[in-house]
């Protein structure tokens, strides 16, 4: 692991750690209003201030993490379920259904993604679960086209043959060798997923369409910070802070883990880069291209 | 030329699917695109309902507007009574493309020399140390940049003005928060297809002759490397343009992105579904672009591209 | 569509595009729906309304009404017949003559079902208004003739002293019926526009800017024209970029800004700063179909625990003005009448709030539970919430829904919600006000209020011609509603404006209306 995704990999632990201990450890409740300290700067008692009625900051920041990042792994979660679904049995039982299946996937590729998830929002109302299922409804698209093309190649491996001549079934098959081999890259893009849809949300409730208080994002929070952008900027701050942070770290740390597991790009890692080109013989047999 | 031919003729099933798919999202949703501020009378309402044919059978409807699309009118708006869907899409769209390619342009040529820089040499500090300014593209969202943005160069240093489309300079600003994103994921698009390129065995052969790197790298490894990011422009052309919704309605443009929002918010069923006929026939178009000159360029590189493709929002 | 994106691109190669100097720059808090007067529902349309056309009567500068196209008008000694005397000369801005027969189309175009007029209702006074509105009377029947081309004749279904501001609306305005006869809808366009106000539309290019320039004909009517040549009115939608505009130069004048942002405009912008209370009234409604709020008692605990001085005081900083009746104390001629429990002190309210709560079965171990519902934007989320935190006090738990204005108030008039924020604003009426407590009104009594007693005393003071004696009726009546809480009166909004100090004429005036034909530009 190399230092950038080493950071990387700290402060997304760090972000996890805050969001998840910070409510318990902290003095104040995230509802309670401080009717003395309405939108006051960060102090001794409270350390990233208050927001617009006095509430702890702090506090409302690591409440608005949970949220976000519940968000995005649930929704994230159900997109890679559904992508693994999806690419497996379309490239296992291959022929027609694959043919259907996979124009579905094309055909949802022309869905303006951010479009939709508004309409969908705007027609079934300000429900998380739906938040959930309709951001997981959209992401799994470029999965569930990884795993159908792990899938093709691995039917046509040799060891699947042997399962298969040993009398395995065609669920065993893909569940034992199918997934266990599609783990690595669906797992690196779950990961280069997470930011997608940590953004997706923070769009939605920047829009006043996500969850409502006294619940709260970090969408919510930056759509709170912005007006109070130049009389109390910590308002803003803090939680675009934490939401780039986390962002940018998910995003390097998901490089990382594609350069090592996704076999599509192994070369990446594997591969010479200029210096080892120079210094290489080529191989003698170089195919006159 | 069938896969092409398929291509297209799947892109014309898909665009029907999405009609179809939108058209019966919006009729479920609640509240009518007749709910002001202010009260209508049931008897002003049922005028109403009537004047737009929402008092018909849902099918009735949706031939309606089959048909009336078939020839090209999107009909006429709920919410902008004075105007057609027609004639508002051709007020914003050229402000979204505008935007669009801009942001296409500055993606570009910042995102491909980030990219083949770093792909030169994978996993050295150089290589990390550019994908980590890179990666702090997408880690500053347009609903967080561009409020800074403007409270620094409008109001605070005075260069740029702060909302609006009368001029170029009016641009500058929603086009650099709208690529930001996209130079991120053209830059790791690059690297990986650079560092895979020079691991294949004919530029290893040209180093072996050893034929100057500049010319290496701009005859051998960067036209092959170009593939993926060619076949990734469809989606980042798309990608782009649904972009614009957040970076329009932040930064106050009159492009179609902002009609989409204030059109879903108050229920304007036409506009709505107008705005997304034409995203959808842009994102569709722009993808299939994409197929084909992939199709044209390299027939083997087709079944990998569209695995590579992991898209920013 | 290829030519208009060239055309852009050139346009934006050409830099700055320089505005011609005597054009205002205006920014209106949104996107107009339409132009059309009598399918206007907003007050961001009503502004540019007024200063494309010219009803009966009009505003002067300071938002005060005066005669218009008519000079004078007579009342029958029983209030129901009303004689308008227009103004000679008057012509439209294609310099064809206007006669009273213009404005009977108009009245008649409004109230046809077929234009489907959400505000058809707003002249529902005039004599079978509503019949014709509903279809079930033709439009001649309707209470507007022409006796000739000078004289217009208004009969009225009951005395209604407050016509005279009823005509400053759109929905009075006339309507160019020699161009809408020849195009029909397509007169909104600004190739067919004619109109008879001071300014006549130029262009307009949606979500970016409606520009209007002089209409060379409104001298003819006497009265003052404008001084500048024209005026651009730009849609700025969010007050952060109101502010930023204005700081940058951009507009001469903007309709809000963040209120957190009213403490460095006192210090940056003291000559600019306009800050004006508006006729309005601002309140929480409750749903008296839903138990347990058809418990008055519940009701009047809600009430009590709210403070209405420390929500606008520390918590909006907005200057907005803390009110205990629905009525607005800037309505004229009237005497606003406090709910009850008002005049006692924190304490004793909060005291008085437990009691009721519990006298009516709710108690730490059984605490009410609400929804408190408002429409989006952050100076009424940080009204909501600390309403909530007021509530908590006296151990009643509120969740909050924050939804589109539009949205928002839809679900209220279905009766779809517990408690929730609303607001009223606009006439100089008490009338306008406390109709919405009348069992009668319909759905915009959003909690179906009820009061037998409230009623005849509402209908008692919609026989009284003489303004004072009806306006002394309506005070009983309020101080017979309030008595059941229908409502938590809160506040009275306070308008926060920056205008360019270069700006002559502008008059700070209770109903925010600055017709721009009044504006000079220094």
């Amino acid at each position: 692991m190399d230092t950038l995704t080493r950071i990387a990999a700290g402060l997304l632990l760090g972000v996890f750690v805050f969001t998840v201990a910070a409510p318990l450890i902290s003095p104040w409740d995230a509802d309670h209003i401080d009717w003395s300290a309405i939108e006051t700067p960060p102090s001794s008692t409270h350390w990233f201030g208050t927001d617009l009625v006095g509430r702890d900051l702090l506090t409302r920041c690591a409440l608005a993490g949970q949220t976000s990042l519940t968000i995005a792994l649930t929704a994230t979660t159900l997109s890679a379920l559904n992508g693994l679904f999806w690419g497996a049995v379309a490239g296992y039982v291959g022929g027609r259904a694959d043919l259907v299946m996979m124009r579905i996937v094309d055909v949802l590729y022309g869905l303006p993604f951010i479009l939709v998830v508004i309409l969908l929002v705007v027609v079934f109302g300000q429900n998380p679960f739906l938040l959930f299922a309709g951001l997981g409804a959209i992401f799994w698209l470029d999965l569930a086209r990884i795993v159908r093309a792990q899938t093709l190649q691995m039917r046509s491996a040799a060891f699947i043959d042997a399962a298969r001549l040993a009398g395995a079934s065609g669920f065993w098959i893909v569940r034992r060798h199918v997934l266990r081999n599609v783990a690595g890259p669906a797992l690196a893009w779950t990961t280069l997923t997470l930011p997608g849809v940590i953004l997706a949300e923070s769009f939605v409730s920047f829009l006043g369409l996500g969850v409502q208080e006294p619940a709260t994002s970090w969408g919510i929070l930056i759509a709170d910070g912005v007006p109070s952008i130049e009389s109390a900027p910590w308002t803003l701050l803090f939680p675009a802070g934490l939401l780039a942070i986390s962002v940018w770290s998910v995003g390097i740390v998901g490089d990382h883990l594609r350069d090592h597991l996704d076999p599509l790009h192994r070369s990446v890692t594997q591969g010479p880069g200029l210096r080892h080109a120079r210094e290489t013989q080529p191989p003698k047999q170089g195919n006159g291209s | 030329m069938s896969a092409a031919l398929t291509r297209v003729l799947l892109t014309v099933i898909a665009f029907l699917a999405i009609i179809t798919l939108v058209f019966l999202l919006l009729r479920l949703a609640p509240g009518g695109p007749f709910d002001g501020e202010r009260r209508l009378p049931p008897d002003i309402e049922a005028n109403l309902r009537a004047a737009y044919h929402l008092n018909e059978p849902l099918p009735q409807q949706y031939l309606r507007y089959l048909s009336a699309l078939a020839r090209g009118d999107l009909g006429p708006s709920f919410r902008q009574k004075d105007f057609t869907v027609n004639e508002l899409v051709a007020r914003g769209l050229p402000v979204s493309l505008a935007l669009g390619s801009g942001a296409l342009v500055v993606a570009l040529l910042l995102g491909l020399p980030l990219g083949l820089v770093a792909g030169m040499q994978p996993g050295t500090r150089l290589d990390r140390g550019l994908m980590g300014v890179a990666g702090l593209g997408i880690a500053l969202p347009a609903i967080i940049l561009g409020p800074v943005a403007v409270l620094v160069f409008a109001v605070k240093l005075d260069w740029l003005p702060a909302a609006g489309s009368d001029s170029a300079a009016h641009f500058v600003l929603p086009i650099v928060t709208l690529a930001l994103p996209w130079v991120t994921a053209i830059a790791r698009v690059l690297r990986t297809s650079t560092a895979e390129t020079l691991s294949l065995p004919h530029i290893r052969t040209a180093y072996g002759k050893g034929l100057p790197t500049r010319r290496i790298v701009l005859s051998h490894v960067l036209p092959l490397a170009l593939v993926p990011v060619i076949a990734f422009l469809g989606p980042a052309t798309a990608g782009l343009l649904t972009g614009s919704v957040v970076v329009e309605q932040v930064f106050e443009l009159p492009g179609i992105g902002r009609y989409f929002v204030q059109a879903a918010l108050n229920r304007d069923y036409t506009l709505v579904m107008g705005v997304t006929i034409v995203y959808a026939s842009l994102l569709l178009i722009c993808n299939l672009l994409a197929d084909l000159i992939v199709l044209w360029l390299d027939p083997r590189a087709r079944a990998r591209v569209k695995t590579r493709v992991t898209t920013p929002t | 569509m290829l030519r208009r994106f060239l055309a852009l691109i050139l346009i934006a190669c050409a830099g700055f595009s320089s505005a011609i100097a005597d054009t205002l720059r205006l920014g209106n808090p949104g996107e107009p729906e339409t132009l059309d007067p009598h399918r206007y529902n907003l007050r961001l349309e009503e502004t540019i309304l007024t200063d494309l056309f010219l009803g009966l009567t009009t505003f002067d500068a300071a938002g005060q009404t005066v005669p218009g196209a008519a000079e004078r008008w007579e009342t029958s000694a029983d209030g129901l017949r009303w004689t308008f005397h227009l103004r000679p000369g008057l012509k439209w801005s294609d310099g064809t003559p206007l006669t009273a027969e213009d404005f009977v189309y108009a009245f008649r175009r409004l109230l046809d079902p077929r234009t489907a007029a959400s505000l058809a209702y707003f002249m529902y006074p005039l004599a079978n208004a509503e019949a014709v509105n509903a279809g079930r009377l033709p439009a001649t029947a309707l209470g507007a003739v022409a006796r000739d081309a000078q004289t217009l004749v208004l009969t009225l279904e009951k005395p209604y002293p407050y016509l005279p501001e009823r005509l400053l609306y759109p929905t009075a305005f006339p309507v160019p019926s020699h161009v809408i006869e020849k195009v029909g809808d397509d007169w909104v366009k600004p190739e067919h526009w004619v109109s008879n106000g001071a300014f006549t539309l130029v262009d307009w290019q949606p979500q970016a800017a409606v520009r209007l320039k002089i209409n060379p004909h409104f001298a003819a009517t006497g009265l003052e024209p404008a001084s500048v040549s024209g005026v651009d009115y730009l849609p700025i939608a969010s007050e952060q970029n109101a502010w930023n505009r204005y700081r940058a130069g951009e507009v001469d004048a903007i309709s809000a800004f963040p209120s957190s942002e009213l403490d460095a405009a006192r210090k940056e912008f003291t000559r600019d700063l306009r800050l004006s209370p508006l006729l309005s009234s601002m309140y929480l409604v409750f749903n008296t179909r839903r138990p347990p709020f058809n418990d008055v008692r519940v009701r009047e605990a809600v009430a009590l625990a709210i403070d209405q001085k420390v929500l606008v005081g520390p918590v909006q900083r907005a200057e907005n003005r803390a009110s205990t009746s629905f009525v607005p104390a800037l309505v004229s001629e009237y005497e606003p009448q406090s709910m009850p429990g008002a005049e006692l002190a924190r304490d004793a309210r909060l005291e008085r709030a437990r009691a009721l709560l519990a006298a009516a079965g709710h108690d730490a171990a059984q605490p009410l539970t609400l929804t408190l519902r408002g429409f989006s934007g952050s100076e009424t989320k940080r009204t909501l919430l600390a309403i909530a935190g007021f509530l908590d006090s006296i151990g009643v738990e509120a969740r909050l829904q924050q939804s589109e204005l539009k949205v928002h108030f839809a679900d209220l008039r279905r009766g779809d919600f517990d408690v929730a924020l609303a607001g009223w604003f606009g006439e100089n009426n008490p009338e306008h006000y406390l109709s919405l407590w009348a069992s009668t009104t319909g759905d915009v009594n959003y909690g179906a209020f009820a009061d037998p007693e409230f009623d005849a005393r509402m209908s008692a003071a919609a026989e009284e011609a003489d303004l004072q004696r009806r306006n002394a009726l309506l005070a009983d009546a309020e101080a017979v509603g309030i008595a059941n809480f229908p409502v938590v009166p809160l506040y009275s909004v306070t308008v926060r404006r920056l205008v360019n100090p270069r700006l002559d004429g502008w008059i700070d005036n209770a109903r925010d209306v600055h017709p721009t034909r009044f504006l000079r530009l220094r």
